[in-house]
């Protein structure tokens, strides 16, 4: 049996001009503040842009990046970061998420700011504490290491030493800001769950796998979502804390595109690599949403 | 003789009065040490100038850098009225934004062109405009701790070559149980030795006509090979500019190697070491080889955009192009001056306490001379880049020889430059 329902006279539809004139202003605003840099600098990487405003349209810039060392290096540093630094710290996050929910633990509020407090401090100010802390000969990173017996690490002058401190830098920033956004998503979970799976005589651990992960899915996925596009414009500490050195042992994406726009003032060129990796991020978020998102 | 006293005397009464009808303020960005040594000059400057207010602004080094270039690419917006221009980076401004500053000889600078050194005025002057003033210069020189000399028994007088140097560096290591290092390398975060030395010998990143890229000729795998020489001996510290004035400090440092600017930073880090310092000319490469080299050094410019183009200019000749301006400047911060005149100065001639009396300006001024020429271009920082990463990765065993490790350098410089490696 099938029912055919009336469909509605149809509004006559004409044409206004009062709600265009309204949104006209933010729209002036988002066209040459928004929408013409990210035409203008698809634009300019077509272009040598040290040559001045003469210069001819040609693929060079793309030609170079195909062939740059130095780009493969940052994407290379990058990655090293995106896979050893985000699910160590979204496991970490976690944790933390979980024991700061618990009932048991005093005082949560304290401990709550105390994990969310990295986020607040300037970052000019944290990565000058890192450097000091990881100082191969004054810090106290390698005191305490020299207390323990063990040998001195020239941490910011080795590549694989100031890798290592850019990805404990991270982990201390960031941990927390996770721990908080997964709390909220573990407090969304409904108490009758856990009550109901007690009943039915299932283990905390139990609890934990068949009940918090999978209802915490949606919330660990925004988190991912968030530092991987965070990690892929990552800038500020391997710019303040290792100068993207030794060498270009911490190079990152946003590095090299900083030295290229505004050291050596190439904005072409630099065009073409934050093409490039806005390219990476849309691709790789994507396949995170396919992989972890399916009813998320 | 009456026509040259009545011409005099007219000069004499133009003169002031355009010294008196000169008024408003004048905006200067500058940094730390170098911004210091230019408000020494305010006082001397106010003397003939009263009615005009000299306002320095100490933005740090890589702001007025990074503002100027901003300001430039925004058509000469938010600009002082005198902008200080490292002679290294200056070439980027002149070729991307030849607009932005003033052509000085359109103000008389023309006629102080004798005034300084030819090797000032190669990089602050394109498409046959004059667009900044040669400030200081940064003439390489050797400070060492005579203490530690001493008690490791180096006669720094006896320091000729590099291997001289190499020597000196293991009898510290000895002394001292490898504590005490004969310098510090920024190995990693910066290439300065190497420039330092390819200087030396004669090389650089790119050829004077700034056309094509040199850095795989002789005198920069010279430049290297010393480098790694001295690196795979030991008696070098690994730090960066913060690390090497705590090495300093810290009496784990026997000397170190810069542009003489480097003098005020030492003293004034270091103000419980007086009278424990010393100079001496830095090593050459072979018995009798040159041993001078310049590392940076700075010029000043004048935006277009500014509003009070003579008031800025006046003060530029005053700090810049008179004995007494660049003297207030060496005495305070020790900035090396460039400007000729000034080398001749009484104050040049006296030991200084700090330096245990020695005569450093002396030493120092007297390799200004021998400095050979070499050009930044507007490609400087690419190359820069790139050449840090090379050091790092001959010194760590990447590559087999120097030859081999600047070749590759050479091809990338190439690549990212677009110039020709030269044959």
């Amino acid at each position: 049996m099938t029912t055919t329902l009336p469909t509605p006279p149809r509004a006559r539809r004409r044409f206004q001009a009062a709600p265009y004139l309204f949104v006209l202003p933010y729209l002036l605003i988002f066209a040459s503040f928004w929408a013409w840099p990210i035409v203008s600098s698809f634009l300019l990487s077509f272009k040598d842009s040290r040559l001045g405003a003469t210069a001819p349209w040609s693929v060079a810039n793309w030609t170079r990046l195909a062939g740059d060392e130095f780009f493969r290096t940052a994407l290379k540093n990058t990655f090293v970061i995106l896979i050893i630094q985000v699910p160590t710290m979204l496991l970490m996050a976690t944790g933390l998420a979980v024991a700061l929910n618990s009932r048991m633990l005093r005082a949560r509020g304290l401990f709550r700011f105390a994990f969310f407090a990295p986020l607040v401090v300037g970052t000019v100010a944290y990565s000058a504490v890192f450097r000091l802390l990881f100082n191969t000969d004054f810090g106290m990173v390698n005191r305490a290491l020299g207390g323990l017996g063990l040998p001195p690490v020239d941490w910011l002058n080795q590549p694989g030493p100031a890798m290592t401190v850019i990805i404990l830098a991270l982990l201390w920033r960031w941990t927390g800001y996770n721990a908080i956004i997964l709390l909220a998503g573990l407090q969304g979970i409904r108490e009758e769950l856990y009550e109901a799976a007690s009943i039915d005589g299932a283990t905390p651990w139990e609890q934990f796998w068949k009940i918090t992960v999978p209802m915490l899915r949606p919330t660990l996925l925004f988190c991912l979502v968030l530092s991987l596009i965070g990690t892929l414009q990552l800038f500020t500490e391997p710019a303040l804390i290792t100068n993207s050195g030794p060498g270009n042992a911490t190079m990152t994406l946003g590095t090299y595109l900083y030295q290229q726009g505004f050291r050596s003032f190439n904005f072409g060129y630099a065009s073409t690599i934050a093409y490039t990796v806005a390219a990476i991020a849309a691709v790789v978020s994507l396949v995170q949403l396919r992989l972890f998102g399916r009813d998320a | 003789m009456k026509k040259m006293i009545l011409l005099s005397a007219l000069t004499l009464l133009t003169t002031a009065a355009a010294q008196t009808s000169l008024s408003g303020t004048v905006t200067v960005w500058s940094w730390d040490v170098a911004a210091k040594a230019l408000q020494s000059t305010i006082p001397g400057f106010n003397k003939q100038y009263p009615n005009v207010k000299v306002e320095v602004v100490d933005l740090g080094n890589q702001n007025v850098y990074d503002r100027g270039l901003a300001g430039c690419a925004a058509g000469g917006a938010d600009l002082p009225d005198v902008y200080s221009i490292e002679n290294n980076e200056a070439e980027v401004f002149w070729a991307r934004f030849p607009d932005c500053f003033t052509d000085l000889n359109t103000l008389g600078a023309d006629k102080l062109v004798k005034n300084f050194p030819a090797f000032k005025w190669t990089e602050l002057t394109a498409n046959n405009k004059r667009y900044a003033m040669p400030w200081d210069s940064g003439p390489v020189v050797i400070f060492y701790r005579r203490d530690l000399y001493q008690q490791a028994g180096i006669n720094p007088a006896a320091i000729r070559t590099w291997d001289d140097f190499l020597a000196a560096g293991k009898k510290l290591n000895t002394k001292f149980g490898n504590k005490v290092k004969i310098a510090t390398i920024a190995n990693g975060q910066d290439d300065e030795w190497f420039r330092m030395l390819a200087n030396q010998n004669g090389c650089f990143y790119f050829n004077n006509a700034a056309t094509q890229v040199t850095i795989a000729q002789p005198g920069c795998v010279t430049a290297l090979s010393t480098i790694k020489k001295l690196n795979d001996a030991q008696v070098l510290a690994t730090g960066d500019w913060g690390g090497q004035i705590t090495g300093i400090k810290a009496s784990k440092a026997a000397s170190a190697i810069y542009g003489a600017w480097y003098e005020g930073t030492i003293r004034t880090n270091a103000p419980d070491q007086k009278g424990k310092w010393g100079v001496y000319l830095m090593p050459a490469s072979k018995a009798g080889g040159p041993r001078a080299a310049n590392l940076g050094g700075s010029a000043l410019a004048l935006p277009a955009s500014s509003k009070n183009k003579a008031a800025a200019f006046a003060f530029m000749q005053y700090a810049l192009g008179t004995a007494q301006g660049q003297v207030a400047m060496l005495k305070g911060e020790g900035l090396v001056p460039s400007l000729l005149s000034a080398t001749k100065d009484p104050y040049v001639a006296q030991g200084q306490a700090y330096w245990g009396n020695q005569k450093v300006w002396q030493t120092i001024l007297g390799t200004l001379g021998d400095v050979p020429q070499a050009r930044g271009t507007q490609y400087f920082q690419d190359a820069r880049q790139i050449m840090i990463v090379v050091q790092a990765d001959y010194l760590k065993g990447k590559y087999k020889t120097a030859q081999e490790a600047l070749n590759d350098a050479a091809k990338k410089i190439s690549s990212a430059t677009g110039l020709a490696v030269a044959k």
